[in-house]
């Protein structure tokens, strides 16, 4: 048997431009957002009609009748029909995860070749019925006799029409991700000056790659966008900082809207194949895919902040593969808020934490903060929940490229339900 | 032939209300002879989305294979009903339609439309007549329709014998589709196609029909969309209208490939011999 694991090429990605929420895609579904990507992606490797082993992608934000959202939109696509193809769902680390799991199965030789990405739409959102009008539909559809029927409609009250919309609330806390972060921000006294900075560099960084052609083979235009719209490439600390705090409470509050993702809408995908299926289709790999790590904390008790966990994943990772923080020649730490990079890279530093908390003998220590998110990241493109991972991958996978065989790369995303997933990519 | 260009579109309802109220005494033989032009179209996405829902293409920024006939309609209706025209608009029967994509066209092209009336000719069962219109981009030709017009009639001697459709591909469908109610009245709106026969059983009735029947440029867009996701790219169509859709009811559609070549048919899913289009893609 021929079982010995290979290398995992990235090949490239596409996306579309973000969107903000209400915006250019309002009246796009994932389906049509993903469909879109896969096309793109297609169109940028000559994929139409080339047979690719499966796609794989997820959406945090799903309509109950998307329950092949991946499937349906390969068939839409111009991928072949016989292109396999399944959901897969980790909130924010959806497209990482997705990533892993194609890079994996490709290592393992159950893949040749593979597309791993993710799309979410906060405007075309799932609106689902009122939970108590749900249970009298569902009682009687149960009864058997009319009278019983009618005993189970009686139960309907006319404020059960007002329709239940989802909401960026963790379902065991009652706290919206920014209210999680709000405390960790806090706790690790993280200034707004150092957020507002982070917000500004990621917006100066993204519009600083548009300029200089970065993108041009990363992203494809949709529905009229060629940039994401929440980029504002002429933002300044003046300007963050006139921003009200819309996270914390009282004095301490220093999370703005400036500091802090948008809703957005959009898709990525990420094509990768191994070494032999790149060479038989002439397509030259721009990084190897070399691990990935999950990591869950337990944020629900208090004990450790909800967007903590990537902090754990990576002494993990980086221990399995004999590495130090300091050997990367790119960091790409999303932004989920600016406050959870600096917490990140707070909590790395600090002695004690790395102890206690990481039952390390010395801290991960310091990075240089010239390699962090250097074409930007979430706070200027936006986040689509799953899609950022394959904006992520296929930008660093691209950097990487650029600096040359060797280099490498480390991601970290944080996902709702206390979750994190790291990654580490070598240039090609 | 002589080319007038046009400032805007021109108003649907006027032109359509011009062609009802001059329809009567048109008698004449020969078509008139001048093309209407607009141009630097820009497309408004919103409409594109619309059209793109309403027919199940991709949503996207790629013009379907049959978005351009509905931007060039309100000239059709306009040549139609001027009164050099020989034929009365209301009871004209699209019975075929071609067209060709030379290149993918987008969102982001401002098109220059072209459409004039040709081939006035006798038919099997009256007289026929092609609508061309032809889209550039800056100055070059992207894509052409020729939509064929039947006015009834007595057989004329003469009729030319018209391209033959292939039969309708036989065995089980690819698709089964409900055709609802209001669809007429949704196409309405998105073609500005407000022909009576399309909105309500009761207009449709007036008309002469049982009920609503569906806009034929519909069918053969939503049996296009069922069959192909890339016919957006260069390619000809040709589409064949058989018996009208009744609304609401339910449509098969099935397909079969000749050579490079893909033959799809719609037809009625109670009754399989009653054939609504057959349509080729290439």
């Amino acid at each position: 048997m021929a079982s010995t694991p290979r290398r995992a090429a990235i090949l490239g990605g596409n996306r579309i431009p973000f969107a903000r929420q209400n915006g250019a895609y309002a009246q796009a579904s994932n389906q049509d957002m993903l469909t879109a990507t896969l096309d793109g992606l297609a169109a940028r490797f000559g994929l139409a009609g080339e047979h690719v082993d499966e796609v794989v992608a997820g959406a945090v934000l799903k309509h109950s009748r998307d329950f092949n959202l991946t499937r349906e939109a390969v068939l839409g696509s111009a991928l072949v029909p016989t292109t396999a193809a399944y959901d897969l769902q980790q909130a924010c680390g959806t497209g990482l995860e997705a990533t892993i799991l194609v890079a994996n199965k490709i290592a393992l030789r159950q893949l040749d070749a593979g597309i791993a990405g993710g799309v979410d739409s906060s405007s075309d959102a799932p609106i689902a019925l009122d939970e108590g009008f749900r249970q009298t539909l569902l009682a009687a559809n149960r009864a058997k006799t009319p009278a019983a029927r009618a005993r189970a409609l009686a139960r309907f009250r006319p404020r059960q029409l007002l329709p239940s919309i989802p909401q960026n609330l963790e379902p065991r806390t009652g706290l919206s991700m920014g209210d999680h972060m709000a405390i960790t921000t806090a706790r690790w006294a993280i200034t707004r000056e150092a957020q507002d900075e982070l917000a500004a560099a990621s917006h100066h960084n993204l519009a600083a790659a548009y300029d200089r052609g970065f993108l041009d083979d990363l992203v494809t235009p949709y529905l009229g966008l060629t940039r994401d719209a929440n980029l504002r490439p002429g933002t300044s600390l003046d300007k963050l900082a006139m921003l009200k705090p819309v996270f914390g409470r009282g004095e301490g509050a220093t999370m703005t809207a400036g500091n802090s993702t948008p809703l957005t809408d959009g898709a990525s995908a990420v094509l990768l194949a191994s070494e032999d299926w790149a060479a038989a289709h002439g397509l030259a790999p721009l990084a190897f895919f070399v691990d990935g790590q999950d990591a869950a904390v337990d944020y629900v008790s208090g004990d450790e902040g909800l967007l903590m966990a990537p902090v754990y994943a990576v002494p993990r990772l980086l221990a399995r593969q004999g590495l130090t923080l300091q050997d990367f020649d790119y960091y790409e730490i999303h932004e989920a808020f600016a406050s959870t990079v600096l917490v990140t890279l707070k909590a790395w530093e600090d002695t004690e934490f790395c102890a206690t908390r990481l039952g390390l003998d010395a801290p991960l220590g310091s990075i240089d903060r010239a390699r962090l998110n250097v074409n930007g990241s979430s706070l200027a493109a936006g986040h689509p929940f799953a899609a950022t991972g394959g904006r992520i991958v296929a930008s660093l996978a691209k950097m990487l490229h650029e600096r040359g065989p060797g280099s490498r790369g480390l991601i970290s995303i944080c996902a709702a339900g206390g979750q994190g997933v790291v990654a580490i990519l070598e240039g090609a | 032939m002589p080319v007038t260009t046009l400032t805007s579109a021109p108003s649907l309802a006027r032109v359509l209300a011009r062609a009802v109220l001059t329809a009567y005494g048109r008698t004449g033989t020969t078509l008139p002879d001048r093309s209407l032009r607009l141009e630097s179209l820009r497309i408004d996405r919103a409409h594109l989305l619309a059209y793109q829902r309403l027919c199940a293409f991709a949503v996207g920024d790629v013009l379907p294979h049959t978005y351009p006939h509905v931007l060039g309609f309100p000239l059709q209706a306009s040549v139609m009903s001027d009164r050099a025209f020989p034929m009365a608009l209301p009871g004209l029967v699209h019975i075929a339609n071609t067209i060709t994509v030379h290149r993918r066209l987008t969102a982001d092209d401002a098109v220059d439309i072209t459409v004039g009336a040709r081939d006035l000719r006798p038919h099997a069962s009256g007289r026929a007549v092609d609508l061309v219109t032809e889209v550039e981009v800056a100055g070059e030709r992207v894509w052409e329709g020729r939509s064929t017009y039947l006015s009834r009639g007595p057989a004329h001697p003469d009729a030319v014998e018209e391209a033959a459709a292939p039969p309708l591909p036989a065995g089980d469908p690819v698709a089964v589709l409900r055709v609802p109610n209001d669809l007429g009245r949704r196409y309405a709106a998105v073609s500005g196609d407000v022909n009576p026969i399309h909105l309500h059983p009761l207009t449709a009735r007036a008309m002469g029909f049982p009920r609503a029947i569906a806009h034929g440029m519909w069918t053969g867009a939503r049996t296009m969309a069922a069959v192909s996701n890339r016919s957006g790219d260069a390619s000809t169509s040709r589409i064949w209208f058989r018996k009208p859709v009744l609304l609401p009811s339910s449509v098969e559609i099935t397909r079969a490939a000749v050579g490079d070549t893909l033959v799809a048919g719609m037809r009625s899913r109670r009754r399989p011999h009653l054939e609504h289009l057959v349509l080729t893609l290439g």
